[in-house]
């Protein structure tokens, strides 16, 4: 008896965690799915409505305002984050002596909380006092700079403050990787005769492939997920100029009593994480088997 | 020879300026922020956002700390971060505990359907929180936890183990297993095992553990936002409700160090344990 | 006390069948080497035995007692891993005495056991050590102190000295046949070295594809192999397998288009199989140059052209060709030299332990 306790002792173990996720993380998106169908407002309905919700989701402006600046924020803020943290990596890697203290620097601000973050950048891109007023106070008196409150621009704001944050991580990762590439395949290269960028386009750069790729989605993921950086430096506005959906699911699930409406757009931000996601994690799963 | 060491200290001064002129601008909010805190109001309004300080003014500091107004009360931010801390310890203890337990079975005791449960878990570690936002606040509201520091516990505990045992799974993956077989042989059990073997080999990975949910928790927003009422907010929303506050002229002094403060505990355990941040970072990340 | 009996025993990973009914009876203080190459299911077998893996149908009986469904803990059994599977973190006296503190064996005995056994194996100096700062024998000692420290009634080894470089091995070899001598208890010893195999077993069962080929002695399994496999799995170098057409009741043999006939034991046994062609299996000590030989010996004169030689020192093999195969001679260091000279030259051929196999089966047709 005690012996067969002991053996399943392992399963007893995992049961509490198996149990919780499959109600709190797979439950509940069958709940929000099902929330997505009804009339639910303020609070949860159960009248079914069909596919009525995701129809006024896309029937409505801002959210499709929050999609195109998702789209933006997302390419911009991986374009930029991962160019800058391959330069820093790349810089970093050549013998440069006290990098320890230089990538410390690098990396701080993912220690940092978004709101933290927020905050700070809310304040440097202050149209009065901040980076317009020391740029003037230099002496050119029509500069001006006020993405902050423009609503064509306080997406780019979002960018570079997003940037700043992340940007660092991806260095770490493209250092680690580059530290990781075989010496002797460098070596080959160089007898080979090929230059140092050579020997990066050609053969260190295709060989940190999986890193790219890693980098890539862990940037997406944030893009998507971002909701503090928004609600702290720009706070979806002017207006509702710098809505993401996540912010657009906050308003409207919480302050606006969407409920129904909220539950679609998060839906549909589980898709979007999804179609990114699971193929990376196929991959990776499969690539670890073999 | 000499021609290409010329040119090459030449491409490594270009690299190292590059690189320094890199970290003037990873370092310039920071710096922002610190000066303006330390600078008056009117200072602030007439000097230049990265000139020094005139002198050391740390009225900003205690107003942010025990007297600014957040939304509806002015008690600064000290109740607030001592409700991060509420939150914090506990949720970074127990899913670092449940986590090591989890990681031990999924990489030492596999059976039948535990790769997948694994792959289920590493699932959860990607997908929204937007979509568990309105279900969990039902569960928390039913289980009469709504707007407590209990029930956010619960929360980062529930969203927490995912990454936890990922950590830990991949660590003890590492570890062969001919070490259970031989302790089994020996005579120990389960917890025998885990205690006299796994544990005393596991500190660097607590303290990967321990260092990335703390700062996972101490900086979310999203729950904090969502599931906490008047008198429980943690650090980060009462920030947030800070700065937004509407209520008399801006006091971007009193913002910064607010900011600061709230930024302190992460940045003290970045600056400390930054070798086992980063690996939280990319084991959390990339390993699958 | 500890005598094994396997009976029937089946093991199933999903659809594959590592093990497809094992039958074996290990006497009490029986040296029993298991032996194969990977994949031959013997460390499954082994681990059947010491219950860390379930097995799929059948019985194990340690003493007369059925154990197949017992924990590992309550089969009285120590193991040594071929990666040591030391503690880490313990020092070397923990590493020996965690198993009996797990058993709640008293103190003072425990002290009193991790004595006795780090003299055994001369480490006393390095009880204070962790495992990570010992060279790969001590490590090995270390591994085998803590399986003797349990003092229990089966012995287990995982190929246990295949992480060691050549020398230590062949010392760690004699050594742990000198600890059996002494201590007397049952020992089943996985490798898939058939030197080790020969050196140390009391009797050996080869193994391949999750089936015994054969159980038996060293002598018999070298001597009188049960089918091709085991005869080309056993001996260093290998038994040379000439394929040759039967005349009657002796084989051909051609060499340098010169034909020559053998004479083999129980020859008119060929007859009653009814082939044209049979495998023979002779190994290289068999083919020497011209020697006075011992009665019984069935001794003929061939020609071969040596191809090339390999001084092993205390001998040298000659290889060369017949019937189209490449075989191998096992010449005096003197012939050899004079072999590399000459090229062609005669050798001797004794077939009185000569095995036939069949040539499509591997099947012995001569026992």
């Amino acid at each position: 008896m005690f012996d067969y306790l002991e053996k399943q002792l392992p399963k007893l173990i995992m049961a509490p965690t198996a149990i919780v996720m499959l109600v709190c993380m797979y439950g509940f998106i069958g709940w929000t799915a099902v929330l997505s169908f009804t009339k639910s407002r303020m609070l949860p309905q159960w009248e079914f409505v069909g596919w009525e919700q995701y129809g006024r989701l896309f029937a409505n402006p801002r959210w499709h305002v929050a999609l195109d600046n998702l789209l933006v924020f997302t390419l911009l803020f991986i374009i930029i984050a991962l160019v800058l943290g391959l330069m820093l990596a790349i810089l970093l890697d050549r013998n440069i002596r006290n990098d320890g203290a230089l990538r410390t620097i690098y990396l701080y601000p993912m220690a940092v909380s978004f709101i933290v973050t927020g905050t700070a950048w809310k304040w440097i891109l202050n149209p009065g006092l901040g980076i317009e007023k020391m740029v003037r106070d230099l002496g050119f008196t029509d500069f001006e700079f006020r993405w902050l409150v423009d609503p064509d621009m306080a997406i780019y704001t979002i960018v570079i403050a997003a940037v700043w944050q992340s940007s660092g991580f991806v260095m770490a990762m493209f250092l680690a990787g580059l530290r990781g590439v075989d010496d002797s395949l460098i070596k080959a290269a160089q007898m080979d005769g090929a230059s140092t960028f050579r020997t990066y386009w050609h053969v260190i750069l295709p060989v940190m492939r999986p890193v790219f790729f890693g980098a890539v989605v862990i940037l997406s993921h944030i893009a998507i997920k971002s909701f503090d950086l928004v609600q702290s430096l720009t706070g979806g506005g002017p207006g509702y100029s710098s809505d993401l959906p996540a912010t657009f699911m906050y308003t409207h699930a919480f302050s606006r009593a969407q409920m129904g409406l909220g539950a679609a757009s998060a839906m549909v931000m589980l898709a979007g994480v999804m179609a990114i996601i699971v193929p990376y994690l196929y991959s990776e799963l499969r690539g670890k088997k073999s | 020879m000499r021609a290409s060491t010329t040119s090459h200290k030449l491409y490594k001064a270009l690299f190292v300026t590059l690189l320094l002129a890199a970290a003037l601008v990873y370092l310039a909010p920071l710096y922002v922020m610190l000066t303006t805190s330390f600078k008056g109001i009117e200072e602030i309004r007439n000097g230049n956002i990265l000139a020094l300080p005139d002198a050391l003014n740390t009225s900003a500091w205690s107003k942010a700390w025990s007297s600014a107004c957040t939304g509806g009360d002015c008690y600064g931010l000290a109740p607030y971060f001592w409700n991060s801390m509420r939150i914090v310890l506990p949720a970074v203890l127990i899913s670092t505990v449940i986590g090591a337990l989890n990681g031990y079975v999924l990489s030492q005791w596999q059976f039948r359907g535990s790769n997948f449960l694994f792959g289920a878990l590493l699932f959860g570690c990607f997908i929204p929180f937007q979509v568990i936002l309105l279900p969990m606040a039902m569960l928390l509201a039913w289980l009469g936890l709504a707007n407590t520091v209990t029930g956010l516990v619960l929360v980062h505990v529930i969203y927490g183990v995912a990454f936890t045992t990922l950590f830990f799974r991949n660590y003890y993956v590492g570890i062969p297993t001919e070490l259970v077989r031989a302790a089994r042989l020996d005579g120990a059990g389960f917890f025998a095992i885990f205690r006299h073997v796994f544990l005393p080999l596991s500190s660097p990975i607590i303290v990967v553990s321990v260092i990335w949910q703390f700062t996972q928790i101490w900086n979310d927003f999203l729950f904090g936002v969502v599931y906490s009422g008047p008198g429980t907010q943690p650090i980060t929303v009462a920030l947030n409700n800070l700065v937004n506050t509407t209520m008399g002229g801006k006091e971007y002094n009193v913002d910064m160090a607010a900011a600061v403060i709230a930024a302190l505990p992460t940045l003290v355990v970045y600056l400390v344990a930054g070798k086992y941040f980063v690996r939280g970072l990319t084991a959390g990340a990339v390993k699958g | 006390m500890g005598s094994i009996k396997i009976q029937q025993l089946t093991k199933s990973f999903g659809d594959t069948e590592v093990l497809k009914g094992i039958d074996l009876d290990i006497k009490d203080g029986e040296f029993l080497i298991l032996v194969g190459p990977s994949g031959c299911g013997k460390s499954t077998l082994m681990n059947s035995i010491a219950g860390l893996e379930d097995v799929t149908s059948g019985d194990i009986l340690i003493d007369g007692n059925n154990v197949t469904d017992l924990s590992p803990k309550e089969r009285d059994i120590a193991m040594v891993f071929q990666s040591y599977a030391l503690y880490p973190t313990m020092s070397v006296s923990r590493n020996i005495s965690f198993g009996l503190e797990m058993r709640k064996v008293p103190k003072a005995e425990i002290e009193k056991t991790v004595a006795d056994v780090s003299q055994l194996l001369q480490i006393e100096h390095l009880l204070d050590r962790k495992p990570s700062a010992l060279s790969g024998g001590q490590r090995q000692r270390v591994a085998m102190g803590r399986a003797l420290a349990r003092n229990p009634r089966v012995f287990l080894f995982d190929e246990p000295l295949s992480n060691l470089d050549a020398k230590l091995r062949v010392e760690m070899r004699t050594e742990i046949k000198k600890l059996h001598k002494r201590l007397g208890t049952t020992i089943v010893y996985v490798t898939h070295d058939q030197v080790e195999a020969m050196t140390l077993a009391d009797r050996i069962a080869v193994m391949k594809d999750g089936q015994v080929q054969q159980f038996g002695t060293p002598y018999e399994i070298y001597n009188n192999p049960a089918n091709r496999f085991v005869a080309d799995f056993m001996g260093s170098p290998p038994m040379n397998f000439i394929e040759c057409v039967v005349l009657d009741d002796k084989l051909v043999i051609e060499s340098q288009g010169e034909k020559f006939e053998l004479h083999i034991k129980h020859g008119e046994r060929l007859k009653d199989a009814g082939v044209e062609t049979v495998i023979l299996g002779i190994r290289p000590e068999m083919i020497t140059e011209p020697k006075p030989h011992v009665a019984g010996a069935l001794v003929h004169s061939l020609s071969m052209q040596v191809d090339v030689t390999e001084p092993m020192g205390p001998d040298t093999i000659a290889f060369g060709q017949w019937n189209g195969t490449e075989i191998q001679a096992r010449l005096s260091p003197e012939a050899g030299v004079e072999a590399q000279l000459t090229g062609l030259i005669k050798v001797q051929v004794d077939t009185s332990k000569a095995v036939l196999f069949d040539a499509f089966s591997g099947a012995r047709i001569d026992a």
